[in-house]
């Protein structure tokens, strides 16, 4: 099935004006407010690169469980995740930003803080990037092989590719879990170094989960509005949108697991996150997640109809979309901006980081066709009907 | 479904055949009583048109069953006997979820199978109503009721024979 996508160049005009938007609104941020332009920086790189590794994960577990419905758009994790390089730039670029986002980073805080002096050995400036080398380094290496062995797929098939795709996603979903919970310790809570809570990991990966799957269906369903992968039918969008319920579900699960925990064993070293965030705004931002990234998704897509119809899916996948965005600053903001700042730097900022994880998405989708050829399951995934 | 019925069974050795034979049987107008197959077809289920709506009787369980069980904890802990438990609040509301959760997650199964025995007359001890012993092993099998086949009986069997039923044959039910 030949199936090109050819961009338009007003569409890439629009991204490149999107990403002059963000450049002029950062450094407009870094000269007015760096800590809260640092602080944007951090967030939005957070925000797509957990859409890249969830879109890593959700093309391996295909692999892994041998999915079949799924293969005929295995193109989209796969553009999805050619952004982890790109990424891997704008947090090594963090560098300049350590003293604004980090309190640990500062120079003698090991000297007065016995708990800081405690973690030293592994929070310290050079061995933290030499973790965002190492884990930026093994998951481009494993997305980049994955990748190469779909594409040779479509030129000669047979079914060696496929099980080298299952092999390697096995070993993909082994990094992903052990270097994107370090991962999240780093950047988001590292933040406040004198708080920790096991279960941010696993939560932090489940959020970057269930917002990889909603993304994944947000550019099935316009691709498909714009004339491509014309399989797409109404049990493709249900198994699209079973992810998202079942990951929602699971992410509420995780949240309020780690929340009730804390509250019911009231040792002061934890209940100072919420303590912290209890005031004003972030008082309603942590009722807002639960309801933006479980509730809505829960009830909405329970119905077998709305399920199976665009129509509902979408106003769901821009809610969570949303959401990902409150749950992001509800950690960020308290720990580095210390106030509830919100306006054109942050809309802006987004906006460019929005752009340049377009641009690089379309430009791979661009690279090969959209449907894969010789997959073994290609048919199954045609056809896919219950 | 028993009843003193006179049935007309089809037998059919695989899947394929059973299909074809069942389409084209249901374009012919020929009213179907019931499929019984080793596995769930998706074919059987949507050509068979029948709709459920436990799923609905289960999300109104489930309503039902966080509603009182919340309520239950409130007025417990709040209204009827407060005592302190390790400096908490009375309404100590996110410990309630996890009792409401596991609890709720029972009380739609159970009520949930309550409604399917009671809509499909299941109780324990009754007699199984089989109309083909070999239906629960690996042998497919269609059933008309013969007063309400559709078309005439040997254009039923003429169907299915040269459709590649292994068997066609006449069963009177007994009742039990």
């Amino acid at each position: 099935m030949e199936d090109r996508l050819i961009v338009q160049k007003n569409f890439k005009y629009l991204l490149f004006g999107m990403i002059g938007i963000g450049v002029i609104s950062m450094l407009f941020g870094f000269i007015s407010d760096p800590e809260r332009a640092w602080a944007n920086y951090l967030l939005n790189n957070y925000y797509f690169i957990s859409l890249s590794i969830g879109a890593a994960f959700f093309g391996a577990i295909q692999y892994i469980s041998q999915s079949g419905w799924s293969s005929a758009f295995k193109r989209i994790p796969e553009a999805m995740a050619s952004y982890i390089p790109v990424a891997g730039v704008f947090f090594l670029l963090m560098y300049f930003g350590m003293h604004s986002l980090f309190h640990w980073s500062h120079e003698g805080v090991t000297a007065t803080d016995e708990l800081l002096a405690h973690k030293a050995p592994y929070l310290n400036v050079p061995f933290f990037f030499f973790r965002i080398v190492l884990f930026f380094g093994l998951w481009t290496i494993m997305v980049r092989l994955l990748r190469k062995i779909s594409l040779k797929e479509d030129e000669e098939g047979g079914m060696t590719y496929f099980y080298q795709s299952e092999k390697y996603s096995k070993v993909i979903i082994f990094i992903i879990a052990i270097s994107f919970s370090l991962f999240a310790f780093d950047m988001l809570m590292s933040l406040e170094p004198h708080w920790f809570s096991a279960l941010f990991a696993a939560k932090s990966f489940i959020a970057a989960f269930l917002h990889a799957s909603t993304v994944i269906t947000l550019i099935v369903i316009i691709l498909n509005k714009i004339g491509h992968l014309k399989m797409l039918n109404r049990s493709h969008l249900h198994d699209f949108s079973r992810y998202i319920f079942m990951v929602s579900i699971l992410w509420g699960y995780f949240n309020f697991a780690e929340f009730m925990l804390i509250w019911y064993g009231n040792i002061p070293e934890e209940t100072i996150f919420f303590v912290k965030r209890s005031e004003g705004v972030f008082q309603v931002l942590f009722y807002a997640n639960i309801i933006i990234n479980w509730f809505i998704p829960f009830l909405f897509l329970m119905p077998r109809m709305t399920s199976r119809s665009k129509v509902y899916i979408l106003p769901v996948i821009v809610i969570l979309m949303i959401g990902q965005y409150t749950e992001l600053y509800y950690y960020i903001w308290p720990a580095v901006v210390k106030g509830s700042k919100f306006g054109l730097l942050e809309i802006g900022t987004y906006l460019g980081f929005l752009g340049l994880f377009t641009l690089v998405v379309t430009n791979t989708l661009t690279k090969a066709n959209l449907v894969p050829k010789n997959h073994p399951y290609l048919e199954e995934s045609i056809y896919h009907q219950f | 479904m028993i009843t003193n019925k006179k049935y007309l069974v089809g037998v059919f050795n695989d899947e394929h055949t059973l299909v074809d034979a069942f389409e084209k049987a249901l374009q012919k107008g020929v009213v179907i009583q019931e499929v019984y197959t080793p596995y769930p077809i998706h074919e059987i289920l949507t050509g068979m048109k029948t709709k459920t709506r436990i799923t609905y009787a289960a999300f109104f369980y489930g309503l039902f069953g966080v509603i009182a069980l919340i309520g239950g904890m409130y007025y417990a802990a709040v209204i009827d006997w407060p005592l302190h438990f390790g400096g908490k609040p009375f309404n100590s509301f996110p410990s309630f979820i996890v009792v409401t959760i596991v609890a709720t997650i029972l009380i739609i199964t159970i009520l949930t199978l309550f409604t399917f025995s009671a809509r499909s007359k299941i109780y324990p001890g009754k007699k199984a109503d089989i109309v083909d012993e070999r239906a629960t092993n690996d042998k497919f099998i269609i059933v008309l009721d013969q007063n309400n086949m559709g078309i005439e009986m040997p254009e039923v069997t003429q169907l299915f024979e040269s459709n590649g039923a292994s068997e066609v044959y006449q069963k009177e039910a007994n009742s039990n």
